[in-house]
């Protein structure tokens, strides 16, 4: 929910809150007042009948000039000075209907005669006035919540919107490109200091990555250099007369070379893929280039007696960098098949929707998040660790995705390569 | 044959001067750019092994010189930086062929070998050792001249011992020459020994002597005594 409606919200109840208490409570002081009045002027009524009464010695000439009923009659006894005020019904000829009235009784003294007085006034006129409240009241809660309606609206346009620019800066921002972040200002003071921190946060950030990927650079690429001239000492001494002690360890000395080498290579490729430096794009054939490579591997795949399953769409086209495709290809297939049982199952598939790699092996001892992590390594101890690594790099770098599962008993890599760099030759010919 | 080493740093240019030497190469050395030109346009050269990157400019302009020259050199490239850049320009500038860094000393002697070869006598001159001869493009072996037929792989085998000689070839530089990017499968130990079990079967049983020698727990070396 987005937090303006969630503020609306509450001061929507609040609102209706207070505008039904404070209409109930209009209500109950208007009719009291209106009450109020009546009975006054009833009473007053009262004292102007009495008034004509003595005046007129009679009633020949009284003249309804109020709009009530009243009602004169002579009574052989005065009572009492009670004044009997209730709510009743009377029919009405006009309306047709019964309807609401007040009524006064009482007696009253004119020179020695007595008279029984009935004075009633209709009530109507309180009822009108109740649906009137009720019917404004109305209106304006509709009014208020149109109003926060518009208003809402109209914030999320106006002063909202520096915020939204940011949230969608930070949503393109991305570590890889780096590309600096440009806040807008606003004339909102907080969202001026958020931003301002969202600013040196991303430029932190960025920097330190960059900082980062420098130092993998230069470490890899400066100790190139150191790593080949220790191993070309050690091939020097390799050919001196040696005894087996001094052989043995100038082996192991070249073996761990052999592995600082490797790894070198693998964070080199790593940073060169980041700094896109493999950038020339060609249609590949990716069909043959699978087949290519499985030729190569041939030997390994039947020595340890692999099953091979291909199913390869040749007409399918897939535009990439051809080294990355090669690499892509290699330390998957090479995997693959390092990882494979003997007498295990190979599958490539690669056709219009499906690009999997899937070989039979134990469980894995990675979980699926791992595997593409740098120098994490599963059963192999010689592995570096790199080589998922590359792979996923690569992925990300041609916005393909990957995806490992292992499914009865496979291990199964599934890449998913974006519509625009798959291209099927076939159905361009039947579209030319 | 006489090689032109230019490389700046300094520790691995000896190295390679030892080797090369040991090799039975003759070679000089050039550690600067303007060295390097001086003795590329003064002197013959079969091959010249190259740095890109040196310190007073680009070695790419050696490249030049020796085009200029119009001579049979050959120019194998250092790709300095594990650089793909580095080898594209290179063999687009007209070098042959680029190994790179850190290498396998007997890789480069094989690929320097490979190039004299290729530049002097387009591939067709044969490789004579004792009673063996290899003729480099095609895949076949001469014992006693009696024509004996190789795989693709054992034929790369023995064309690496051969520009080897007496070189103790470890397991991993060898798996590195016959797969490259695949040399580290787990089992290519295993082949490089039945690739070496056939091929030395395929020598004795022809009547040849038997030249390579396992040395235990390193490689193999071919060795002509």
């Amino acid at each position: 929910m987005k937090l303006l409606n969630l503020t609306n919200r509450y001061y929507i109840a609040i609102a209706l809150v207070l505008l039904l208490v404070s209409s109930a409570f209009l209500a109950y002081r208007v009719l009291y007042l209106v009450d109020n009045e009546i009975s006054e002027h009833m009473l007053f009524e009262k004292s102007e009948i009495a008034k004509q009464l003595e005046h007129q010695k009679g009633l020949q000439n009284l003249h309804l000039i109020f709009g009530d009923r009243i009602e004169i009659e002579p009574i052989p006894k005065f009572t009492s000075f009670r004044v009997i005020m209730i709510d009743t019904t009377i029919y009405d000829l006009y309306e047709k209907g019964k309807v609401p009235y007040r009524m006064m009784t009482y007696e009253q003294l004119v020179d020695g005669k007595s008279y029984r007085i009935k004075l009633a006034r209709r009530l109507t006129e309180t009822e009108q006035l109740a649906e009137g409240i009720l019917a404004t009241l109305l209106l304006v809660a509709l009014d208020i919540i149109a109003c926060f309606y518009f208003l809402n609206r109209w914030f999320s346009s106006k002063i909202w919107n520096p915020f939204y620019r940011a949230l969608n800066v930070l949503k393109t921002f991305d570590l890889q490109k780096g590309g600096n972040t440009m806040f807008q200002r606003s004339q909102v003071d907080e969202f001026n200091a958020l931003n301002a921190e969202l600013s040196k946060l991303t430029d932190k950030v960025t920097r330190d990555y960059k900082n980062l990927r420098e130092f993998t650079e230069n470490m890899s690429h400066e100790t190139q250099t150191p790593l080949a001239i220790i191993r070309s000492k050690l091939e020097l001494l390799l050919q001196s007369e040696l005894n087996e002690t001094q052989l043995n360890q100038i082996l192991s000395t070249l073996d761990s070379v052999n592995r600082l080498s490797k790894m070198n290579k693998g964070l080199i490729m790593l940073t060169r893929i980041d700094n896109d430096q493999y950038a020339g794009l060609q249609l590949l054939q990716m069909g043959k280039l699978l087949r290519k490579q499985l030729e190569d591997l041939e030997l390994f795949i039947s020595s340890k007696n692999i099953q091979l399953h291909q199913d390869i769409d040749d007409k399918l086209l897939v535009r990439m960098n051809p080294h990355l495709a090669d690499i892509l290809l290699t330390n998957l297939l090479s995997n693959a098949i390092k990882y494979n049982l003997e007498n295990g199952d190979l599958f490539v598939t690669f056709t219009k929707d499906k690009f999997e790699i899937a070989n039979s092996g134990h469980p894995p001892v990675l979980s699926p998040d791992e595997v593409f992590d740098r120098f994490k390594k599963g059963e192999s101890p010689d592995s570096i660790g790199l080589g998922l690594a590359i792979v996923r790099k690569i992925i990300d770098h041609i916005g393909a995705k990957i995806k490992y599962e292992y499914k009865a008993d496979h291990h199964v890599f599934s890449i998913t390569i974006p519509v625009a760099n798959l291209i099927d030759q076939e159905e361009e010919y039947q579209v030319g | 044959m006489k090689i032109l080493i230019v490389e700046d740093e300094k520790q691995l240019l000896d190295s390679m001067l030892t080797f090369l030497k040991e090799s039975g190469m003759i070679c000089e050395k050039a550690e600067t750019l303007a060295e390097a030109s001086e003795k590329a346009d003064l002197y013959e050269y079969d091959c010249v092994v190259l740095d890109i990157g040196l310190p007073d400019g680009s070695g790419l302009k050696v490249i030049n010189i020796l085009q200029q020259k119009q001579k049979q050199t050959g120019i194998v490239i250092l790709s300095a930086k594990n650089s793909l850049d580095d080898r594209l320009v290179g063999l687009n500038f007209g070098a042959d062929d680029y190994v790179t860094k850190p290498f396998y000393m007997p890789e480069l002697v094989a690929r320097i070998k490979s190039v004299v070869r290729r530049r002097a006598f387009q591939g067709k001159n044969e490789i004579l050792f004792n009673e063996i001869r290899v003729v480099p493009d095609e895949m076949m072996m001469y014992v006693k001249d009696k024509l004996i037929s190789l795989t693709k792989k054992e034929h790369e085998l023995l064309l690496y011992f051969l520009s080897n000689q007496n070189k103790v070839l470890t397991k991993e530089s060898i798996a590195e020459h016959l797969w490259g990017d695949h040399a580290d499968m787990a089992d290519s130990f295993d082949f490089i020994y039945s690739h070496i079990k056939n091929l030395r079967k395929k020598m004795t049983d022809n009547g040849a002597h038997d030249y390579l020698k396992s040395i235990y727990g390193v490689g193999y070396k071919l060795s002509s005594e």
